[in-house]
């Protein structure tokens, strides 16, 4: 972590950060992130003691960041706390596995009739509920164990060579999801393949473990460095693996400078696929041969936290309006409240609900079809809230094109 | 100029890119898109909406301004439109109580703070909060008394308190009031029930701002008529409820409009050619992202000189900043609100702003508004 970081000297004590937080809103007894960034900072640089369990109950959505008026790092400084927040030893346990979701999603991919079949039974729930404090609540995603592969060489057109980052969601629970993200790139002229890539590393970010974290991102810089440095770009369809490759890996490696060139390489070379397809509309390259409108369709978007802190405006919303008959609303409606694997946890299921309740209202209230957004454990959060179907954008799109759609 | 069609195709070129979310860059972006452009609106923070409550006063200013009446007319009619309205016009004058328990002179105020005129024989209760260590009602009671005698006003003023419940391990604070009005309902019958009996005996109740940060006015008349006593909401210590509810309230109406917001991001560099402002680069993660545009406006508040470097020498009659020989440093490129303190002409506050946004707003957008005299 960055020690040289003196922003938190820029903070003005404004409270526009406050304001923002979507924990401070929901859940008053939240001491906000004024407080425990640049505040607490303070302190803990002098070495006073000052360690809170709040620090844990940041959900890490950027919103304070993106709310300063004077560029101070707010949620970096709270990450950092985090980082050395003592913890009881069942949520240090619990958070060292969601800190890997890619071992995870590994072992459960044996066999995942097993495992699907063990996560559904009651009694197993009940159990984690009291040994791993994990909430008997919600329902874990389901595994896959159809794999996710660079298309053929016969399928495979000619065109600019991209490299799809598939993220850990679409690996081990979406694969089909991957698949489809494969033949938009196809559809929109490009020669896609798929990295040989783990986890992105923002999970164990998120729960403290900014030393698996490092791992991660020194991990996928080599899988990925070759590929950029012949011209590649990297193409992320979740919304956390991009802003994690975008902003997360420069700052993990920075101890080793070779590294960090090449994670600042790789950084600019990212794209997430809706800000892909933005710039080849600009280029007039975007594919738009769908198929004429069967009936008119009511859709409404929300943007996760980790698409708005990465600063490419609203792509999906902006994309998807161009279909025939799709009517969008954006929901505007903050932060789902999931977090990721902050959600699952007994201990801040509450809080997750508390903060996603003006989404789910927001929701109801606009009463569409499907819920679209990039983010799967938004996805997972808004199905829960409300029960009604939460979709990526990329089906939409891709069930958008007539048959036969070719560029 | 006639209105332009909306695109079907989105990107990131714009009509018109607007630099700031302070009242000017609100009122440009909004009277641009109200002419049919395409807008971006491009900040880093919610202006000074955090520090204040948005109250204009117009005693300072030339009031023979062109557009000064077009311009206030708009912002009316914007703040309306956004659930949050402004009372008052160019010839009116009010004294609305301030949190030092003076009084501020104010020709248009939010619908929040309208009431809080010292009428004849007013009988005003100033409430205070119990542990809430920003609002003093006691202090603000007396001083108003005395100013009220300074005006000559017969209303009298009284200090009262209320107990709210707070949050286990916390202390009394305006946020966690106003984000709690908002989101509970309990919470706002418990209010409620707390000013009543204060209410039966007052035609005005003072309060510190605490009455949501996205509620309008159906919540806040509301319980207006609930209690049958009018409020007057003061702003306190940032972070300003009010004023966060009423730039929560016009973003959404920008919104609703078709602006896009570019929230967060500083401007890295303005990309001018040939006398052309052709774009913007922000400084977003990874690379900066580049929007480009027709026209630009500059509503960046006084501390951000530096976009135009030392080139900049002012503006010309309209609003287009000029370089030392008083040529312009791009033909589309305009600037409005308190950037414009450093040249002599701009004085005036939320009036300014109001003025030089719409102004800009509307010449970038080509409508025939006349800015300056002559």
């Amino acid at each position: 972590m960055r020690k040289d970081d003196v922003s938190l000297d820029n903070c003005l004590k404004c409270s526009d950060c406050n304001t923002a937080c979507p924990v401070v809103t929901a859940h008053p007894a939240y001491p906000g992130p004024k407080r425990l960034g640049p505040e607490l900072e303070r302190m803990r640089r002098e070495g006073i003691e000052c360690d809170t369990d709040w620090v844990e109950y940041c959900l890490g959505c950027h919103r304070c960041d993106l709310a300063c008026p004077n560029e101070v790092n707010v949620s970096e400084l709270i990450a950092r706390a985090k980082a050395t927040h003592k913890k009881t030893p069942i949520r240090k346990m619990r958070d060292w596995w969601f800190a890997r979701p890619g071992l995870l999603g590994k072992l459960l991919t044996i066999a995942p009739g097993v495992g699907n079949f063990a996560l559904g039974l009651k009694p197993v729930r009940l159990l984690m509920s009291t040994f791993m404090k994990i909430t008997p609540e919600r329902t874990f995603p389901a595994y896959s164990k159809s794999t996710l592969n660079t298309p053929e060489a016969a399928t495979a057109k000619q065109g600019e060579r991209v490299v799809f980052f598939p993220g850990c969601f679409i690996k081990y629970n979406q694969p089909e999801l991957g698949c489809h993200v494969l033949q938009l790139l196809q559809l929109n002229g490009f020669k896609p393949e798929v990295a040989v890539s783990g986890c992105c590393g923002v999970p164990s970010l998120a729960n403290g473990d900014p030393e698996e974290a490092r791992k991660r991102a020194e991990a996928n810089v080599l899988s990925m460095i070759d590929a950029v440095d012949a011209g590649a770009r990297i193409v992320t369809a979740c919304s956390s693996c991009g802003h994690m490759i975008k902003t997360g890996f420069g700052n993990m490696l920075e101890g080793d400078a070779e590294l960090a060139k090449k994670a600042g390489r790789i950084a600019a070379s990212t794209f997430d696929l809706a800000e892909l397809l933005v710039a080849q509309q600009d280029e007039g390259k975007f594919n738009t041969q769908f198929a004429p409108a069967s009936s008119n369709r009511k859709l409404a978007y929300h943007a996760p936290c980790h698409q708005k802190s990465q600063g490419i405006g609203r792509p999906w919303y902006n994309l998807l309006q161009q279909i025939p008959g799709v009517e969008m609303e954006d929901l505007n409606a903050g932060c789902c409240g999931m977090s990721g694997t902050y959600g699952f946890k007994e201990e801040k299921y509450p809080v997750s609900m508390e903060v996603g309740s003006e989404l789910f209202a927001g929701i109801r209230a606009s009463n569409p079809q499907a819920v679209v957004t990039e983010c799967a454990t938004c996805q997972m959060q808004i199905e829960h809230g409300t029960g009604v179907k939460a979709v990526h954008p990329v089906d939409i799109l891709l069930n958008a094109y007539k048959p036969g759609a070719r560029i | 100029m006639t209105r332009r069609q909306v695109r079907k195709v989105r990107s990131n070129h714009f009509d018109l890119i607007v630099a700031g979310a302070g009242i000017a860059g609100i009122t440009s972006a909004a009277a641009a898109a109200g002419r049919g452009l395409r807008v971006a609106l491009v900040s880093t923070g919610p202006g000074s909406f955090v520090l204040g409550a948005g109250c204009v006063e117009v005693q300072n200013m030339d009031r023979g301004m062109p557009s000064l009446d077009e311009a206030m007319g708009f912002f009316r009619n914007l703040t309306e439109l956004a659930g949050c309205g402004f009372r008052g016009g160019l010839g009116e004058v009010r004294y609305i109580p301030t949190i030092l328990g003076s009084f501020q002179t104010v020709s248009l105020a939010p619908f929040y703070m309208w009431s809080g005129e010292p009428e004849a024989a007013a009988q005003v209760a100033v409430v205070g909060i119990k542990g809430l260590s920003s609002f003093d009602s006691n202090f603000v009671a007396e001083r108003l008394v005395y100013h009220a005698g300074l005006l000559g006003r017969g209303s009298t003023y009284v200090a009262r308190e209320i107990e709210l419940s707070i949050a286990e391990g916390t202390v009394a604070g305006t946020l966690q009031f106003g984000n709690r009005f908002d989101r509970d309902a309990r919470f706002r019958a418990e209010l409620c029930d707390a000013l009543r009996p204060i209410a039966a005996k007052a035609s005005l109740i003072i309060l510190p701002g605490i009455l949501g940060l996205k509620s309008g006015q159906e919540e806040i008349e509301g319980l207006e008529k609930e209690l049958g006593c009018l409020l007057c909401e003061l702003p306190t210590l940032p972070p300003s409820v009010p004023g966060m509810r009423l730039f929560n309230r016009l973003e959404a109406r920008l919104r609703r409009a078709g602006v896009e917001f570019f929230t967060g991001f500083p401007i890295q560099k303005l990309q001018i050619e040939n006398a052309r402002c052709k774009g913007v680069l922000l400084d977003t993660p990874a690379r900066p992202l580049r929007l480009s545009s027709e026209s630009l406006i500059l509503a960046t508040g006084p501390f951000s000189g530096r976009l135009l470097g030392n080139h900049s020498f002012g503006v010309n009659g309209d609003l287009r900043p000029v370089d030392a020989t008083g040529a312009l440093i791009a033909e589309n490129l305009y600037a409005a609100g308190a950037i414009l303190r450093s040249s002599s002409s701009a004085r005036g506050g939320n009036a300014m702003a109001i003025l030089t946004g719409y102004a800009a707003g509307m010449l970038a957008a080509g409508a025939g508004v006349q800015y300056a005299q002559g």
